[in-house]
This record gives C-alpha cells, structure tokens and sequence, in this order.
C-alpha cells in the first residue's frame, strides 16, 4: 500500500479549492463552517483508509457530504413560519436557483449546483459526487425532470 | 485563490486536538539560524527540520512514526515555540523540552542521543568522550554517525560534540550553524574575536 501524505499536506494543497468548493454548496457565509466540519470529518476517517488514491477527489466528496448535512441542519433549525416556499437561504446569492431547487433533495440540489452553477460536465459532477459519470447524468436529469413537473403543476 | 485563513486552520487544529484526532503538531520557528520545522508528537518532539531540508520529507519521516494525522499549530504548540525562542534569546535550553527518539531504529545510535542529552548549554564533549560515556570508547565513528543522523538537532544537542583534533567538526545543519550555536551557548569565542 502506498503511504498516506501527512494530512497538513493535502490542507495546504488543496483548501484554498475546497473553500471555494464549500463557497458554491453553502455561500460565502457558511462555508468556513463547512470545511472546518469536513476536514475534522476527513480527520477521522484519514487513518482507516486503504489506498492513497485520489485523495482529492476524496476530499471534495467529504466537502460536499458536510455542505449536504449543514444545510438540512439549518433547515431544522429554522422555525416553521420562517419557510415559505420561495423563500431561497439567504446566504446564496443567486436567490433565483436556489429558490428555484429549495424544495428539492439535498442530494438532486447539489448535483444541480455541480452541473449549472459550478458547470462541470458528467465526468466532473461524478468525481465530486463519488458515483459514475452515468449515474451522475442521471441525478441531473432526474432533477431537472422533477423540477419540469413541479412547474408544470 | 483565497489562501485558507489562519484562524480557520488554528480552529481545525483546536478542535482535533480535542477531540484526539492529531498524530503529531508541527510547527515553522524563526531563528538567528534560520527556520526550524519542529514536529511534535504526544510523546515528545520527534523531528526538527532546518530550512533547507524539504518540508514534505520531514513531515513525511516524522508521520512514518507517528501516524499520518499531522496538523500545523502554533497555537497548540505554544510553549514549545517560547522554549526555542527563550534558547536563542541566550535564556534557556529547548532540552528541557521532552523529545521522542523513535524515528532513531538502532539501539546504540538511540543510546548516543540519550547520554548526549546529558550534556548541557555550554559544555561540549568530543565524539570519543561521549563514545565512552555510551559504554563503547572505541565507537567514535559510530558516534558521529549517530550525530549525522539525529532527528532532533538543537533539541538532542549533537552540536555539543567535537572532534578530538580540534575545530568545530561537521554538522547536519552544517558547520557554521554549528559554530553559532556553541557560540550562543558560550561554548565557544564568537568568531573573529580569536
């Protein structure tokens, strides 16, 4: 087996992108939240990993699992009368999206994100979300299907 | 890019330690010779680095002993840092500081660094002297060898030992770090004074 790097090591190569990574699933306000969760989940985890493959990508994977969780966290936490249907968390800039995907899944709203905010194509949405480039694919698709049907009712 | 934010890494730091998540602490301090990389683990300081050697090897020798779990923290490594500035202020000794000779595999270079850590600021041996002191006075060489290779300079004081025949010798920092140390130390006259 290869040997694991250091952990600081990856931080130090890597988290100015996963900051910014954090900044496109949780805005601006959240997003030091985010990674500092992920990097402590990451820290757990580091030890019992098996190979030292694609740690990166393992890293943004961790990244977006602490995005998922802090937003249904803050979803919770928010009392009811506060949550009107269109009301987008405010810590996104583009209120219309988010608004437009809040009533969606977490996991169909990132994949959206990944695929028309962030503007990666199937092969980047999969490495990010640790699935296939097909299945990748299909989550967009899937999403974009449930939001026509939304609109169209 | 937005470099991540010290105060975020302190806190990721913070809350590892916490929550006993951190292998090893390392360091970046700045002295008259130079910036030292100091790696601490829950034992006792494991590597200390000079400048010139690369950051990714020491840290990398220092987890192979350690775990991979290695986090920067001057913060959590508060009193370690003063220990070394308060020795280069001319006020102290970082061998008060507890070290951890693991990465240190054979028995007798082990013992070298044991007996060497007896020796204190101001005082020197020579390598046949601390070659007898370790039980073996016919092992000067291997001395030297284990000086060569201390993980932990300054800290297990390898530039406290001299050749027999005079002069300063070598040192893994190299000799003119050497030479600034022993005379920090009084050890020795500070160079043109001679």
């Amino acid at each position: 087996m290869e040997v694991l790097p250091p952990f600081w090591t990856l931080v130090e190569t890597h988290g100015d992108e996963l900051l910014i990574h954090a900044r496109r699933l949780a805005g601006d306000q959240h997003a030091e939240d985010v990674l500092q969760d992920a990097l402590l989940r990451a820290l757990r985890a580091y030890p019992r990993l098996r190979h030292a493959d694609h740690l990166r990508a393992w890293l943004y994977r961790v990244t977006t699992t602490a995005a998922i969780d802090a937003h249904r966290a803050r979803r919770r936490e928010l009392p009811v009368e506060e949550v009107p249907a269109a009301a987008a968390p405010d810590a996104y800039d583009d209120g219309s999206f988010e608004a437009l995907i809040a009533p969606l899944p977490d996991s169909a709203q990132v994949a959206l994100r990944l695929r028309f905010v962030e503007d990666l194509d199937y092969e980047g949405i999969a490495r990010q979300l640790g699935c296939s480039p097909v299945a990748a694919r299909q989550r967009v698709s899937t999403a974009v299907r449930t939001l026509r049907e939304r609109h169209a009712a | 890019m937005t470099p991540l934010s010290p105060e975020l890494l302190e806190s990721v730091a913070a809350a590892a330690v916490r929550e006993g998540l951190a292998d090893a602490l390392f360091t970046r301090v700045s002295t008259p010779i130079g910036r030292l990389l100091v790696v601490q683990g829950a034992d006792g300081i494991v590597r200390v680095g000079f400048e010139e050697e690369p950051e990714d090897e020491v840290l990398a020798q220092a987890a192979a002993v350690t775990g991979p779990r290695l986090l920067a923290s001057d913060r959590e490594l508060a009193a370690t840092r003063e220990a070394f500035d308060a020795y280069f202020a001319g006020e102290g000794d970082p061998h008060g500081l507890p070290v951890d000779l693991r990465l240190v595999r054979a028995p007798f270079r082990r013992q070298v660094l044991e007996e060497l850590q007896r020796v204190g600021p101001g005082e020197v041996v020579t390598y046949g002297g601390l070659a007898a002191r370790s039980g073996h006075p016919k092992a000067a060489r291997a001395v030297g060898t284990a000086c060569a290779r201390n993980p932990v300079p300054i800290v297990v004081p390898c530039h406290r030992v001299l050749p027999g025949s005079g002069g300063v010798g070598s040192y893994g920092g190299g000799p003119r770090r050497k030479r600034a140390l022993l005379e920090l130390e009084g050890a020795l006259l500070p160079t043109g004074s001679a």
